[in-house]
C-alpha cells in the first residue's frame, strides 16, 4: 500500500540557548492510506507539537513531513485537522450548515447550491439530520464535533489528524464517538491519525499505536494492533489479545511516568 | 406574575412615566422655585410651541444628522484602524501612545483648535465627533480582534485562506459583538460632543437652541430642549441596533437565550 505520511526526523525546540526546551527529538514515523494509527505518550510529551508539524501548521527545526510523497512546507488540501475544542473551531456566527459549507472553501468547481446539499448529506452521515440550520452553540458537545468532524471531510480530505477530539465529551458519547469514527473513516476512506491520552481509546480505534517517549520526544514503540477491522465496544474490549496490547501500552507509557522527578511534575 | 411580565413588556414606557412621576412630585413640592423647575405640563407646552413653529424639528433633525454622519464616520475610521493594527503590529504599538494622549481629551477643549482650523460649520463637527467617538469603536476592535483564539485561525489556514481572509472571514466576524458595544458607547459620546460643539461654536442645532432659550430664560423650553437629547440617544440607539441585529444576531440570541 501508499505511504500517505511520512515523518523524518523531527525536531522540535521552543526558545533558544541555556532555556531552550526541546520537544521532539528525531521522531519517525510512516502511516499507510487507509491506516488509523494512535499517537499516545506521557503527558507533557509533545503530543498535540508533533500533530500540528504533521498538519504543516508549526515548521520543525529539522525534519520533514511529507504527505503523498511532497513535502509539507504549511496547510495543504487533503488534510484536515479536528480539534479537541470544538466550540472554538466551529464559528459561531455560522449555522451547522454553513460551518461545514466553509469546509469545502477550497472547492471552485461545485456551486453554492451544489455544496449546500453536499452539506447537508455530510450532516445527515455524522446523524445530525435535522440540525442544519441551528447554530453549534445550540448542540450539546458530542454534535458540535460531528460538525467538526463533517466539516472536515467537507474539505475533501484523505487525511484526518484528530487532536484528542473525544477529550471533552461524555463518556457515553465518547464510546458512540468512537465508532461513528471508525465507520466515517471506511465509508469516506480516510487515513486516520489520532492524537488521545486515552489508552483504551487508542488500541480499540488504531490498526497501529505510536507510543512516544517523554522530552524530548523519540517514538519508543510502534505496536501493530491485530485485532481485525470490525470493532465492537463490548466485545473487542473483553478481547485478550486487546487486553495485552492494552498492557503493553499502558506499561510502555508508565515507565516513562516512573522516571519522571518529582519536581518536575509540580 | 402578569403584572412583571407587562412592566417587562413596556419597560421603556415605564421608565419614562417614572422619571415624568418623580419629576412631577419634585416640582409639587416646590423645593425648587416653580419657575426653575416647571412642572411636566409647562414643560410640553414649551416643547408644544416649539414643535409648531417648526424650530424643534429643523434643530433636532440636523443634530441628530450631525451625530449620525459622525458615528458612522467614526466607526469606519475605528474599525479601519483595528484592522490595519491587526495587519501590522507595527502600527498598533506606535498608536497605542497616540491613543493614550488624543483619548483623554474633553470635546469642548477640541472646539476652539477646530475653530482656528476649520471655522464655524460640518467641517468642526465632524472633526470633533470623530476625534472624540473613534476610541471605543477602535479600542473595542482592536482587543476583540487580538484576542481571536488559536484555533480558529488554525481552522481557517488548515482550510487554506490566506491571512487577508482570516482577518476578513474569520477575526472580523468574531470581533464584531465587541465592535457593537464600542459603537454603542461610541453612539452615546457623539451626541454629547454635538451638542456641545453647537453651543460653543454653533449657529444652529440643539446645543444652540439650548444656550440661546437659556440666556433668553425660556426655561420650560430649555427643559423640553433637555428631553429631546435624551430622546435622540434612544433613537439612535434603536437605529445601530437594527444594524447590530442584522449583523450579530446570532451573538444576541447566543447571550440571551435561557439556560
Amino acid at each position: 500500500m501508499e505511504t500517505m505520511l511520512e515523518a523524518r526526523e523531527l525536531a522540535k525546540s521552543y526558545g533558544t540557548g541555556a532555556g531552550a526546551l526541546k520537544i521532539l527529538d528525531g521522531i519517525s514515523f510512516s502511516v499507510k492510506k487507509g491506516e488509523f494509527v494512535s499517537i499516545v505518550g506521557p503527558s507533557g510529551c509533545g503530543k498535540t507539537t508533533l500533530l500540528m508539524a504533521l498538519a504543516g501548521l508549526l515548521k520543525p527545526d529539522a525534519g520533514a513531513v511529507s504527505f503523498k510523497g511532497k513535502v509539507l512546507t504549511g496547510p495543504s488540501a487533503g488534510i484536515a485537522v479536528v480539534f479537541q475544542d470544538y466550540s472554538r473551531s466551529l464559528f459561531a456566527w455560522k449555522s451547522n450548515l454553513e460551518n461545514v459549507v466553509f469546509g469545502m472553501i477550497r472547492n471552485t468547481t461545485l456551486s453554492k447550491a451544489e455544496k449546500r446539499a453536499k452539506g447537508r448529506e455530510l450532516l445527515a452521515a455524522v446523524g445530525l439530520d435535522g440540525f442544519a440550520d441551528h447554530y453549534p452553540w445550540q448542540l450539546s458537545g458530542g454534535m458540535q464535533q460531528r460538525v467538526a468532524i463533517a466539516r472536515g471531510l467537507a474539505s475533501e480530505s484523505e487525511l484526518l489528524l484528530l487532536d484528542e477530539p473525544l477529550a471533552a465529551v461524555d463518556a457515553q458519547t465518547r464510546a458512540d464517538m468512537q465508532d461513528l469514527l471508525l465507520e466515517l473513516a471506511e465509508r469516506f476512506q480516510q487515513t486516520c491519525i489520532l492524537v488521545t491520552h486515552d489508552v483504551d481509546e487508542a488500541v480499540y480505534m488504531a490498526d497501529r499505536v505510536v507510543v512516544l517517549t517523554r522530552r524530548p520526544t523519540r517514538v519508543d514503540h510502534d505496536i501493530v494492533v491485530d485485532l481485525g477491522d470490525r470493532r465492537d465496544q463490548i466485545t473487542t474490549r473483553e478481547d485478550p489479545r486487546f487486553l495485552e496490547i492494552r498492557h503493553d501500552v499502558m506499561a510502555a507509557i508508565r515507565r516513562f511516568r516512573a522516571e519522571t522527578p518529582l519536581a518536575e511534575k509540580a | 406574575m402578569a403584572l412583571e411580565r407587562w412592566i417587562l413588556r413596556f419597560r421603556s414606557l415605564v421608565s419614562l412615566a417614572l422619571i415624568l412621576a418623580v419629576w412631577q412630585g419634585v416640582a409639587m413640592l416646590e423645593l425648587v422655585p416653580r419657575k426653575y423647575f416647571p412642572p411636566i405640563p409647562d414643560i410640553a407646552a414649551g416643547f408644544w410651541s416649539m414643535l409648531l413653529s417648526g424650530e424643534l424639528l429643523a434643530g433636532d433633525s440636523l443634530t441628530l444628522g450631525r451625530a449620525l454622519v459622525g458615528i458612522v464616520g467614526s466607526s469606519l475610521i475605528g474599525i479601519g484602524l483595528a484592522l490595519l493594527g491587526e495587519m501590522v503590529p507595527a502600527f498598533r504599538s506606535a498608536f497605542r501612545p497616540i491613543a493614550a494622549i488624543v483619548q483623554p481629551i474633553p470635546p469642548a477643549a477640541l472646539v476652539p483648535m477646530a475653530i482656528f482650523m476649520l471655522g464655524l460649520g460640518f467641517k468642526l463637527y465632524a472633526f470633533v465627533i470623530i476625534l472624540v467617538t473613534i476610541w471605543p469603536p477602535y479600542l473595542n476592535g482592536a482587543a476583540a480582534l487580538a484576542a481571536v483564539g488559536d484555533v480558529e485561525v488554525k481552522t481557517g489556514r488548515m482550510l487554506g485562506l490566506s491571512e487577508r481572509d482570516i482577518l476578513f472571514r474569520i477575526k472580523l466576524p468574531a470581533a464584531w459583538p465587541e465592535i457593537f458595544a464600542g459603537i454603542r458607547y461610541a453612539a452615546t459620546i457623539s451626541l454629547i460632543a454635538v451638542v456641545v460643539a453647537e453651543m460653543l461654536a454653533g449657529r444652529d442645532g440643539l446645543g444652540f437652541m439650548l444656550i440661546r432659550k437659556a440666556f433668553a430664560t425660556r426655561i420650560p423650553e430649555v427643559y423640553a430642549l433637555m428631553f429631546v437629547c435624551a430622546f435622540n440617544g434612544v433613537v439612535l440607539n434603536a437605529l445601530i441596533n437594527l444594524l447590530r441585529w442584522r449583523i450579530t444576531g446570532w451573538h444576541m440570541r447566543m447571550t440571551e437565550r435561557t439556560p
